[in-house]
């Protein structure tokens, strides 16, 4: 359905189900309304998209979509492309303006009036408005806008019931100053009030998907999309903000500047390093250490070890009859690499389940703080050397902890080329905790200098080969512009709903994946195409300087990091051996979780992008460190 | 007097008068930095600058920053 120019009486009274979508700025506080008006209905489900989240929920006769913050309706971003659809689809839009930030919200607020969406705007944090000594005439503004504006503090769900009762007036003027840029367009043009306002802003996806209506007239190869027009249509309308701001807005007191303070220390390096990597060290340690070693650590090693895998394995030893049809059965199901019910339900429930939950926490109570985006600006100078910009920080820090979740936050890094290029660093040269707790064990034998020649090459790594994707990707590293949030303490509320909802989508779509993944790799075993790897790489191996068996440990790292450097602990290994095989067990390919994400998040060419690129560089590298260790020595 | 924003010195107020790439354009426009007068509030040494206009904070990265000419009116330059 598409929302058009008349104005939208009886909201859900239809035959389907009326949908409505949130839509404003980031942090203008959706989220938060979005739970206040699903509170007591439980059908909420995420649905994260093919990068960018959405979530929705049905109250009633009404589906309400909670869509990514933007700061306008284009195609600028992922998070633009997907709030822009959801708009699209919408009968009816909740527009949820931040009351201190009026001057910029109501851009977006004036696009969907353009648009002719019907809309009723919720105007948020109403309490921030106050103590910032500012005051806001409602009725004025409900009168410019010419649609309902609901005065509300979401996180108190003060104004949610008025809201919920004033949506059926959702309604959009008949016409708009934009209006007059329609006739540029050719006139057989078949495209609703909204696609036209996109079309005179040069939307491009817009534009294809009006041509691919075959509705305009044949050989008329004149651009539909016309970048020139935005400019006007942009600024036309950001002076209409101005007039309505000045209208309804005025001082009405002493405002305050505590958080300025906080949020200008976070950004000075002076301060901003010392309290960053204080911040990034306790995520770090609660992902790293708390979660990765010590809970996942007990669930492998006792629960799963202990109890259910023996347990396992005696039951279907005992329900499947002997015989030669059941020998590949019971394997695919117990063995001892990947079973299906046993090490695969491990890894789902042991590793990835209180990894998910952790990582979640710690995303949503930064963002719900408004750290982020300071993380980025104090971090934009180094990453953008790489190709990728400030918000690339929390991706790469998160890799340390497990690199199958920083795939994950690789959501927040902005286009498609820097989304690929922080997976490709992340599964090439980042370890994950677990398997820097073997490395460390093995460097520590071996002397604080080879500890440095270690991360010397690792970063050596990261930093040539960041060089080299931002060199020969197509496109440019895109400009770090980040709007600030306000500085607030994280409330746990919305942290919590927001992690169970996350974790429990992230879940249903990442356990059939890893299911067959496992499945196919068992399969791989059982027919000795595992062994056959082993001895194929017995060139590689000798050319390294290494035994024959360190084939062996690049299987297993096939499927698990950790694995592949635990599994170097019992060779009898030189010093120099171990040190070139430390180095390609870490460059080597990412665990099968972080495979399975990847193929999840990117798309097959990304992740066999990933995973070749990891078998060149890491006998590359290590090829070239062994034959500078013979040199030296 | 114009300068490239990545030269300005904090506290100063500003006015955007060029932003040659058209997407980075698009985006500054959206959040009200071209219309007017804007205030320089950072600038972290290598890195992105930061500019506010009416409460709202914006960090620019240092190579848009670069490409970016503004008009300086100085430290006492008035609000609007």
């Amino acid at each position: 359905m598409t929302a058009n120019g008349e104005a939208a009486g009886g909201l859900g009274t239809g035959d389907g189900e009326a949908l409505v979508a949130l839509v404003g700025a980031p942090n203008a506080g959706k989220s938060v309304l979005f739970g206040r008006l699903t509170a007591e209905y439980a059908d909420v489900s995420n649905y994260p998209g093919t990068t960018v989240e959405t979530t929705a929920a049905t109250v009633g006769s009404t589906r309400l979509t909670d869509t990514p913050g933007v700061h306008g309706i284009s195609s600028f971003s992922e998070e633009e492309r997907v709030t822009k659809e959801a708009v699209l689809e919408a009968d009816a839009v909740v527009n949820v303006v931040d009351a201190t930030k009026l001057d910029r919200d109501l851009f977006v607020t004036l696009q969907l009036l353009d648009m002719g969406v019907p809309t009723v705007v919720a105007l948020n944090m109403m309490d921030e408005l106050e103590a910032d000594g500012v005051d806001v005439d409602v009725d004025a503004l409900e009168a410019a806008l010419g649609v309902p504006v609901v005065p509300t503090v979401a996180v108190t769900g003060s104004g949610v019931d008025e809201l919920r009762d004033r949506l059926p007036e959702a309604s959009a003027p008949a016409s708009t100053p934009v209006d007059s840029y329609y006739d540029a367009l050719p006139d057989a043009v078949e495209a609703s009030r909204a696609e036209k306002t996109l079309l005179v802003e040069g939307d491009e996806p817009t534009a294809r998907r009006v041509a691919a209506r075959g509705l305009v007239a044949d050989g008329g190869d004149a651009p539909l999309a016309d970048a020139g027009a935005r400019e006007a249509v942009y600024r036309e309308r950001r002076s209409r903000v101005r007039s309505i701001v000045e209208a309804v807005e005025r001082e009405a007191g002493p405002g305050r500047a505590a958080e300025q303070r906080l949020g200008d220390l976070l950004m000075r390096p002076m301060t901003g390093v010392p309290i960053a990597i204080g911040l990034l060290a306790a995520v770090f340690y609660v992902m790293g250490v708390v979660v990765a070693q010590r809970v996942v650590g007990y669930a492998e090693g006792v629960l799963f070890d202990r109890y259910y895998n023996p347990a396992v394995e005696a039951v279907v030893a005992d329900l499947l009859p002997g015989g030669e049809w059941a020998a590949p059965v019971e394997f695919l199901l117990v063995n001892g690499n990947l079973g299906l019910l046993t090490i695969t339900v491990q890894y789902v429930l042991g590793v990835l389940l209180p990894l998910v939950v952790a990582f979640y926490l710690a995303i949503g109570t930064l963002e719900d703080a408004g750290v982020l985006p300071r993380l980025a600006v104090l971090t934009d100078r180094g990453l953008s050397r790489i190709g990728l910009n400030g918000r690339a920080v929390v991706p790469l820090v998160v890799g340390v902890g497990c690199v199958t979740m920083a795939v994950i936050s690789t959501r927040m890094v902005g286009s498609r080329r820097e989304r690929l290029i922080a997976t490709a660093l992340l599964g090439l040269a980042i370890p994950c905790s677990a398997q820097i707790g073997v490395i460390t064990g093995l460097l520590a034998g071996l002397g604080l200098a080879w500890w440095v020649g270690y991360l010397a090459v690792l970063l050596g790594v990261l930093g040539v080969a960041g060089v080299f994707l931002d060199r020969t990707l197509p496109g440019r590293a895109e400009p770090l512009i980040e709007q600030l949030p306000r500085l607030r303490v994280p409330r746990p509320g919305n942290v919590a709903r927001k992690t169970a909802n996350r974790s429990a989508a992230f879940l249903r779509e990442a356990v059939p994946l890893f299911g067959a993944t496992a499945a196919a790799v068992s399969t791989l075993d059982y027919v000795g195409a595992l062994d056959a790897i082993v001895k194929g790489v017995r060139p590689l191996t000798a050319a390294l300087g290494l035994p024959p068996s360190f084939g062996r440990v690049l299987v297993l790292g096939l499927i698990r990091r950790d694995f592949a450097a635990a599994g170097m602990t019992d060779m009898a290994l030189s010093a120099s051996q171990t040190f070139v095989g430390l180095i390609v067990v870490t460059l080597f390919v990412p665990c099968i979780l972080t495979m399975a994400m990847i193929l999840r998040e990117r798309d097959a060419r990304s992740a066999l992008l990933v995973w070749v690129g990891s078998w060149v560089t890491a006998f590359t590298v290590g090829g070239a460190v062994a034959a500078a260790l013979e040199v030296i020595a | 007097m114009t300068a490239a924003l990545v030269d300005v010195p904090p506290d100063e107020w500003i006015e955007l008068v060029d932003v040659p790439d058209d997407e980075s354009r698009a985006r500054l426009l959206r959040l009200g930095l071209l219309d007017g007068r804007v205030e320089c509030r950072r600038r972290i040494r290598n890195g992105p600058v930061v500019v506010r206009r009416r409460g709202t904070e914006v960090a620019l990265g240092r190579s848009l920053a670069r490409d970016i000419t503004v008009e300086r009116a100085g430290r006492d330059g008035e609000r609007r």
